[in-house]
């Protein structure tokens, strides 16, 4: 019930909000404050929810409306509620009714991403989570190649990810197999490249890893702060989520052959995206190079096949969620006063804004693996997981950038909120009780995730050591395993 | 129970001074010294548990298996934590007095506390996960305090510098991490300590070392990653006594004397260790000499006198490297608070060519001064010479005759740029009124030492003035420290030795018995101290040479050699060879890769497929809604595709 609840709730409500009358779209806000602050209570209240269950597909292979909590999804899903609450309560001006809705449809298809537990409901809500970013795009990005070549990247990982589905359902009879095992040999090594290659191509692709990361800056830029503060928090790691949640259990050999190439595009990502950042002018496509370098330390984790690391993956995972979520709020707090985002231009800030001050030092902190905080301990885990499996270059490399964070995201708040006060910018409000209520929630997670990850780690713990074997027989499909139905 | 007191209540400042600040307004400092008079307080009631036989150790928590977290408090952490408290108060007491015009008054006393905090972190973790945390956040408080005027350029830039200088330092500590972890599995110092000979090669301890002592380097300005410190002096004056002097720059002789079992056992690490200590200690030294800025003077003789304790850890010579630094904790404090004295009643003039006889105006700060420099120069019977002695002579016992004698010259050094500073600024006439120009100073606003805007704004004219009691009082107390703690080191049985017996590996006597006895060596560098004095004297202090004082600084500015003006180049070198090719490299990737390589292949990739092609017309064309009601077309069949499919899956 929870979990079809946090899927379908928000999805629906989202769509209703449309029925709102366009000038009403405060009320709109505050739906989705709300809608945001009950699936947080909602996950953390009912954290042993149980499955939902239905089949829909026996041929050519079966399939059912399967979800549930896994050991990673939990805190995605946790994440993210906190980021729609945050999302929602920073959403302003006339279109925030159109907002509103989207970041609820947004936060629906996304629930339904991390907590399916078939590959094609998987795949379908992973299409479906293009459809409110694009929307959003079209309607406020200021320029419209933006959306197109948004949907366009994306529309091909999703073409490529449906394709894999279904020839991974044809071999093993089933798509209903997440958090599950198969019988080794079910998928034979000759499919199963071409079966990883498309989920790979489509994993990459949303992370997004270098070379597939055009769209993203661009993406990033022109987005809304409270749209783009959700994207990169939560649907930037739906790709890491499925290499941990497919590519591991399922295509593990052909995880061991990509290794190489995969350790070479995520270390090129590394710093690839920390030099272009070092040097961006734009303040939130230098949060989006920093993402690209980031994800590309856990895209380095997911295929050490170190449990250290890929712990270390899962804190990450969630860490750069809080973390990106609160900087692009900042961000977005500073252009809604100052009305550029150009470093050249801004500056001085501080004086006037302490507390907003403190809310992007708070948030680039976390982001240069300030150690104390989520970013360090996620780190830490991985490098010292990396440099334990034997990846000692990629280890080195990632230390390297780990210098580079500190420069550029140093130069993002300085560039912003210190040097003396320009004059010619318009306003200088300190942040509201609204704006610091969405970031605070933000900030107490990597706080307390920064002390202590450990609750993390022990799910992440049932993740990365290989299922028991034959607990489910999937090629057999017994009739009872699907028939349990919805609770 | 009482060791979560001391360590939390500095947070608790720190956190509550940051949050409540507006409200508290000048209670802020009262409150933020007595939280920290009270921390030190405490720790000398713990005084018993820590040097019982089993040290004090508290049990925080655990990440996963051998990822446990603890406090622990024995000898050596002891010291540091009445260091830190002990002077800290101090230091706290004193920026009352000195900060008490500055607009942002309670977050200077927040940063402070949290300083402490992030200290007593790093010396009071029982693993080496919390001294990296520890590591990283008194890094944070340091970058927080340099760019405490974070209006001022030059100070924002120099937190920039210190914050990533100190993450390369804080890499060389995770690489070390790593090869722990991946050794041993765990984080403990227990465990590390009692599997230094099985579990690493020779090769790989070494590895070991080399991190952890790039960790060093970085945070105690050792030589190459030594420049940040002297632009660290942009922070208030309190925050250099305390951060840039007494505490945190001394974590790298904290970091090598707790890994001590890994040091004994790595004589390779010891050889580079000591001969870094040794070269940083003369190279600093020899800039000091060249320094106009009274805070300059000082940063680069703590780099130098830092350069001593590193090489006293480093060789081996551990108690003698830990002494020196309690020694250095009070004199260099006493120095740096004597200055801001100084720079307080001048209205933030910096520049010791543009004072000259304050002795007069100011007999406190002179005699203020005067100890700290007898001490810092090793004049006998004053803390730095016990110390001082200890260190260099065991240079010599451990076999060591090329660092010794490069220590013995560096005494002399720092006795000669010492006393220039004593006498450049309190001897002569007061030059303050004297033209820039004529004492060889071009740009007074590009230098760094102009009268930094906004932060004494009503104060107009400089006049020197006496110190207010919370000034004074704290700087009279650290002279009783400065003068008459080195006795704890006096003999061959001294108390000091006694505290430490035990504790530290014995170091291994290379060479047997030292060529010359203890007595000697300390008339050699007595000689080099008098040699110092001599030159500096003849130079600054003599009646001719004040009288012609003006026209001898002015030589002396425009003549000072290129190589020691930019501090050997190393500034320099990092641009040319780390900042710019990044800078360069990145702009090429953003503004020429992303744009121009990769987005221009896809789309060609893109238009060489027909469909692809298609597509991208379309849009080009501005047939917009053509192509989103291609797209509804296409959900719409997907949807009612998986209708149809489930309606017949039942």
């Amino acid at each position: 019930m929870t979990v079809t609840a946090l899927v379908l709730g928000p999805l629906v409500i989202g769509l209703l909000l449309y029925l709102v009358p366009r000038e009403h779209g405060g009320i709109a806000r505050l739906v989705a404050v709300a809608v945001g602050a009950i699936s947080f209570g909602l996950a953390l209240y009912d954290p042993a929810a149980g499955d939902a269950s239905v089949r829909w597909l026996s041929r050519p292979f079966a399939a059912s409306f399967h979800l549930g909590f896994g050991p990673v999804s939990y805190w995605i899903v946790v994440l993210l509620a906190l980021a729609t609450f945050g999302a929602a309560l920073a959403v302003t001006g006339p279109r925030s009714r159109a907002l509103a809705a989207q970041l609820l449809i947004l936060q629906g298809a996304m629930n339904g991403v991390f907590l399916a537990k078939d590959l094609l409901l998987f795949a379908l809500f992973w299409d479906l989570m293009l459809i409110p970013v694009f929307l959003v795009l079209v309607e406020f990005a200021p320029h419209g190649r933006t959306a197109w070549k948004y949907l366009i990247y994306n529309l091909a990982g999703g073409l490529a990810l449906l394709l894999a589905t279904a020839a991974f359902g044809y071999l093993a009879t089933t798509t209903d197999v997440i958090g599950k095992s198969l019988p080794a040999g079910t998928i034979g090594s000759v499919w199963g490249a071409w079966i990883f290659a498309g989920f790979a191509f489509a994993f990459l692709i949303k992370t997004p890893v270098f070379p597939f990361h055009t769209w993203m800056p661009e993406t990033y830029a022109e987005l809304p702060a409270p749209m783009v503060a959700v994207v990169s928090a939560v649907q930037s790691k739906a790709g890491l989520y499925g290499f941990l949640i497919v590519g591991l259990p399922f295509l593990a050999p052909e995880m061991a052959r990509a290794q190489t190439l995969m350790f070479a595009l995520g270390a090129i990502a590394l710093i690839y995206g920390a030099l272009a950042s070092l040097v961006e002018r734009d303040a939130k496509r230098v949060v989006a190079y920093s993402s690209l370098s980031h994800l590309g330390l856990i895209v380095l984790a997911v295929f050490s096949g170190s449990n250290l690391a890929i712990a270390g993956a899962v804190v990450y995972i969630v860490a750069h969620g809080l973390f990106s979520a609160v900087l692009f709020l900042a961000l977005g707090a500073v252009e809604q006063r100052e009305e550029t985002r150009d470093l050249a231009r801004l500056g001085g800030l501080g004086a006037r804004n302490p507390k907003l001050a403190g809310a992007l030092m708070l948030g680039a902190l976390a982001a240069l693996g300030l150690p104390g905080l989520a970013g360090f301990s996620g780190e830490i885990l991985i490098l010292t997981g990396l440099y334990r499996a034997g990846f000692v270059w990629p280890a080195l490399v990632a230390l390297v950038a780990v210098v580079l964070a500190s420069a550029y995201m140093l130069r993002l708040f300085q560039g912003i909120m210190n040097g003396p006060e320009v004059p010619d910018l318009p306003e200088r409000r300190d942040m509201t009780w609204t704006e610091a209520l969405a970031i605070a929630p933000l900030v107490a997670g990597f706080v307390l995730l920064g002390i202590n990850p450990a609750p993390l780690v022990a799910r992440a713990a049932a993740l990365a050591q290989p299922a028991p074997p034959a607990l489910v027989s999937v090629r057999a499909v017994p009739e009872d395993s699907h028939a349990a139905g919805a609770r | 129970m009482l060791l979560y007191l001391v360590w939390l209540l500095p947070l608790v400042g720190g956190v509550g001074l940051w949050a409540f600040g507006p409200q508290l307004k000048s209670w802020a400092g009262p409150i933020g010294s007595a939280l920290v008079g009270v921390s030190f307080i405490a720790t000398l009631f713990l005084w018993r548990d820590a040097t019982a036989a089993r040290a004090l150790d508290v049990p925080l928590g655990s990440w996963l298996p051998g990822w446990s977290f603890g406090l622990l408090l024995d000898r050596l952490s002891l010291i540091w934590t009445l260091i830190i408290t002990g002077v800290g108060f101090l230091i706290h007491v004193y920026s009352i007095g000195y900060m008490d015009r500055d607009r942002a008054f309670a977050r200077f006393f927040a940063y402070m506390n949290f300083f402490v905090f992030a200290m007593l972190t790093l010396v009071l973790s029982d693993n080496v996960i919390g001294l990296l945390v520890g590591w990283g956040l008194v890094g944070l408080a340091s970058y927080f305090l340099i760019g405490f005027w974070f209006y001022k350029p030059t100070a924002v830039a120099a937190a920039r510098k210190a914050f990533v200088m100190n993450v390369v330092g804080d890499i060389g500590i995770m690489f070390a991490i790593f090869l722990i972890v991946a050794k041993l599995g765990g984080i403990g110092y227990g465990l590390i300590f009692a599997n230094v000979g099985s579990a690493f090669t020779p090769h790989e301890l070494f590895l070991v070392c080399l991190g952890l002592f790039i960790g060093c380097a970085a945070k105690s300005a050792q030589i190459p990653l030594h420049s940040w410190l002297p632009d660290a002096m942009e922070g208030p004056t309190p925050v250099s006594a305390l951060i840039h002097a007494a505490t945190m720059v001394t974590a790298g002789v904290y970091l090598v004397a707790r890994f001590a079992p890994l040091w004994s056992a790595s004589p390779d690490a010891q050889e580079l260790v000591g001969a870094i200590g040794a070269l940083t200690a003369i190279a600093g030294a020899i800039l000091g000499c060249a320094q106009w800025d009274i805070k300059r003077i000082l940063a680069y003789s703590t780099m130098s006198q830092i350069g001593y304790m590193i090489m006293g850890v480093g060789i081996g010579a551990y108690d003698a490297g830990v002494f020196h630094f309690l020694t250095h904790a009070f004199f260099k404090a006493q120095l740096f608070l004597g200055a801001g004295i100084i720079i307080h009643a001048l209205a933030d003039e910096q520049d010791v060519r543009r004072m000259g006889g304050l002795r007069k105006q100011m007999p406190f700060a002179f005699a203020a001064m005067l100890v700290g420099v007898l001490a810092i120069s090793g004049v006998p019977g004053l803390s730095g010479f016990f110390s001082k002695d200890a260190v260099v002579y065991g240079a010599l016992q451990t076999g060591h005759p090329w660092l010794y004698a490069v220590a013995v010259v560096t005494a002399g050094i720092t006795a000669y740029y010492m006393f220039r500073l004593l006498f450049v600024t309190f001897f002569g006439a007061y030059r303050g009124a004297v033209d820039p120009s004529d004492l060889g100073i071009r740009h007074p606003e590009l230098a760094g030492t102009a009268a930094s805007p906004g932060h004494h704004p009503e104060e107009e004219e400089p006049h020197p003035h006496a110190p207010g009691w919370l000034m004074s009082a704290p700087v009279a107390i650290l002279i009783v420290p400065t003068i008459a703690i080195g006795w704890l080191d006096f003999g061959s049985n001294s108390a000091w030795k006694q505290f430490f017996a035990g504790f530290f590996p014995r170091a291994a006597d290379a060479a047997g018995a030292a060529p010359i006895s203890e007595a000697v060596s300390t008339l050699l560098v007595l000689l080099a101290v008098a040699i110092g004095f001599a030159v500096a004297y003849a130079r600054y202090g003599a009646p001719a040479a004040l009288r012609g004082a003006i026209a001898r600084l002015r030589t002396e500015t425009i003549r000072m050699p290129g190589v020691l003006v930019n501090a050997y180049y190393f500034d320099a070198a990092f641009e040319a060879l780390l900042v710019r090719p990044a800078r360069a490299l990145g702009g090429w990737f953003d503004r020429t890769v992303d744009p121009h390589v990769i987005d221009a292949g896809v789309r060609e990739a893109a238009i060489s497929a027909q469909w692809l092609g298609h597509l991208f017309r379309s849009f080009q064309t501005g047939l917009v809604r053509a192509y989103a009601l291609t797209l509804a077309f296409g959900v719409a069949c997907i949807v009612a595709y998986y209708a149809l499919a489930f309606g017949g899956g039942r």
